[in-house]
């Protein structure tokens, strides 16, 4: 089991920090997923850890130690583009891997790359985006690597296949291996990962285990008889996140005690208040969007 | 070993054995097609139909075929000793047309060696000498240059997108650097090989060479070998901290490097000719391919093959070859996805 420690992680290309201090602590044999809006940093974050990319300042450690050529036997990692030779054959690509890495499986290479129907005689350049990525995944599973990267692992992949490479790392992390993943598919993050992380503009807005964040999480929602209403001090509870306010409306993101605020709003003068539940798509966009997010989070409950 | 750029070499290997098997092809075709011009027959089907031509053929002890052409009309008598796949020894006696001074010139495994005495010109002709290793290293250098040329940005185009895989190996980067580069040295040296051994058989189709290592050939096998290693280490230098554009400095290496060989030659007459001069000698000091002659022409206007100064420059090349590579694995080592 591997675990990884990043520390005050940050990097600067010219005047961009594209990740700036960023600390996390991945626990080994887990599933860990890496949330955040286009250009957040996930990528850039992924290569300050493989030695990709050289950090401007701060360290990545694997299991307490620090990167060197032969942690990269233990380490599998899938970009989110194509980085296959286009000139070279599926069989090619499983040849190198072999070549270069001990514990390479040439049969699970094979298993998995005909469940995903790819012909091994067929050179990269003849194939789909979704396939590129399939040849990928399978390398990067026959690797029986402790640590598996995955950026993006499921683009471009028809749902079955995502199923697939979803099941594949549940099971990984089943064996004691670690996965860490990044995908806009929410869903399949909360579906597979135990632990996230959200980071937005190179920072970290957001970490804790999938079922905290849910359960401590709510929308706490007040309608006022009038405009002219006043919180008396709610705002300033330590448990609201966040407050937004539309007309007669309040809408306070809570971190605990719940039920504590929603008493409060009634005694402020509240018509009507509601706690409403929020799954992880939610949590988000509060963390990456939070202007947007309680109107759409509460009208979706409404509709429902 | 980094089994990409084997597969790479592998590749252009093929390609270029396919293009030295059509020549050896071609060479075929050609020795099929000349060879009744070859044999001493068409000689005599030459001259038979002079008139006053009397032709006699005899087989010596030693099995030599023998055709004596004599034509007393015209004074000019041929011997012709036909050894087969050692050669053709041919004497041809006749009036001197013009007062010529003697004249020896050698081109690949034939020799032409003419004299005069009084009003008769002797011309004797051996075509199967030895033939200098300088004419073989000088067709497979052509070929080594070029595909040197095609080797040269190994490191770039790792860069061009497959860095996630080139960076992720198990070994550190020197390592996979000094890797890459002994397997495009192997595709290199391998050409040589290849278009030696096919021009051999070109040769072989057409007579029984008999190679000649000595002396300056043996220079210039060293210098062949050392010289297309060096210009891929060059272009290897120049490329490695490009991405996409290492394509453009290998389209324009050729056409830069005989732009500042032209550039060196030109007559420094005046102030911007003489700068222009310095610039590219200067310049051309960098490209290992200045410092590869061997033939001067003599003052019979007869190409000399001669290497001056050899050792130093032998060596020059050599360094370039290692300054060049290490400075190709240290941009390597700096590089980033």
């Amino acid at each position: 089991m591997m675990t990884i420690s990043i520390s005050n992680l940050r990097k600067q290309y010219r005047q961009v920090a594209a990740i700036d201090g960023l600390s996390l602590e991945i626990p080994g044999g887990s599933v860990f997923g890496l949330l955040g809006p286009n250009g957040a940093g996930k990528t850039t974050t992924f290569k300050c850890m493989l030695g990709l990319a050289r950090p401007t300042s701060g360290m990545v450690l694997y299991d307490g130690r620090p990167l060197v050529p032969a942690t990269y036997e233990k380490i599998a990692y899938v970009p989110e583009r194509s980085v296959l030779y286009d000139w070279m054959t599926v069989a090619e690509h499983v040849e190198m891997n072999r070549r270069a890495y001990a514990n390479f499986d040439v049969k699970r290479a094979h298993d998995l790359l005909a469940q995903f129907n790819i012909d091994l005689r067929r050179r990269a350049r003849a194939l789909s985006k979704g396939m590129r990525t399939a040849v990928m995944v399978a390398i990067a599973f026959a690797r029986n690597a402790e640590l598996l990267v995955l950026d993006e692992p499921t683009a471009g992949l028809d749902p079955v296949n995502q199923r697939v490479v979803l099941s594949l790392i549940i099971n990984e992390a089943a064996k004691g291996n670690t996965v860490v993943f990044s995908s806009h598919q929410i869903g399949q993050v909360e579906r597979a990962a135990e632990q996230i992380a959200v980071i937005d503009r190179g920072r970290l807005v957001l970490e804790g285990t999938i079922d905290d964040l849910k359960t401590d999480r709510k929308i706490v929602e007040g309608i006022f008889p009038d405009v002219s209403y006043t919180l008396d001090g709610i705002a300033n509870d330590p448990s609201v996140a966040r407050v937004d306010r539309t007309e007669r409306i309040v809408r306070l993101l809570v971190t605990s005690h719940a039920d504590d605020i929603a008493a409060r709003l009634t005694r402020a003068g509240a018509m009507g208040v509601r706690e409403v539940d929020l799954n992880l798509e939610d949590i988000f966009l509060y963390a990456v969007a939070p202007a947007t997010a309680t109107a759409d989070i509460v009208a979706k409950e409404s509709s429902s | 070993m980094n089994y990409v750029e084997w597969l790479r070499v592998r590749n252009l290997l093929r390609n270029v054995a396919i293009v030295l098997g059509i020549l050896v092809i071609l060479a075929v075709v050609l020795r099929v097609s000349v060879s009744r011009y070859m044999s001493p027959d068409a000689w005599i089907s030459h001259f038979e139909n002079h008139p006053g031509v009397q032709i006699s053929q005899s087989t010596l002890p030693d099995g030599t075929k023998r055709t004596v052409i004599d034509n007393r009309a015209e004074q000019t008598h041929v011997v012709i000793d036909d050894h087969g796949y050692h050669g053709k020894h041919i004497v041809i006696t006749e009036p001197t047309k013009n007062a010529k001074e003697d004249k020896h010139v050698n081109v690949g495994s034939m020799h032409v060696y003419d004299s005069h005495n009084g009003t008769t010109e002797t011309t004797v002709i051996d075509t199967n000498g030895a033939v200098p290793m300088i004419y073989y290293m000088a067709l497979a250098d052509v070929v080594a240059l070029i595909v040197a040329t095609i080797l040269a940005a190994p490191f770039a185009r790792e860069i061009d997108g497959h860095l996630e895989i080139a960076l992720m190996k198990p070994v550190s980067r020197e390592r996979y650097a000094v890797g890459t580069i002994v397997a495009d040295v192997a595709g290199i040296l391998a050409t040589s090989v290849l278009t030696i051994v096919a021009f051999y058989i070109c040769q072989l189709l057409f007579e029984s060479p008999r190679l000649d290592f000595s002396g300056i050939n043996a220079q210039a096998i060293a210098m062949g070998v050392a010289c297309p290693l060096a210009w891929y280490a060059m272009l290897c230098g120049a490329t490695t901290w490009l991405n996409r554009a290492y394509g453009a400095v290998l389209g324009f290496a050729w056409p830069v490097t005989i732009l500042i060989a032209v550039l060196t030659r030109i007559d420094p007459g005046n102030v911007v000719a003489l700068f222009i001069h310095d610039v590219a000698w200067v310049l051309s000091r960098l490209i290992p391919l200045s410092y590869v002659w061997f033939a001067a022409p003599d003052q019979t206007g007869i190409s000399d093959y001669s290497a001056p100064n050899f050792g130093p420059r032998f060596a020059v090349v050599t360094l370039f070859f290692v300054v060049y590579a290490a400075i190709a694995i240290w941009q390597w080592r700096r590089v980033e996805a």
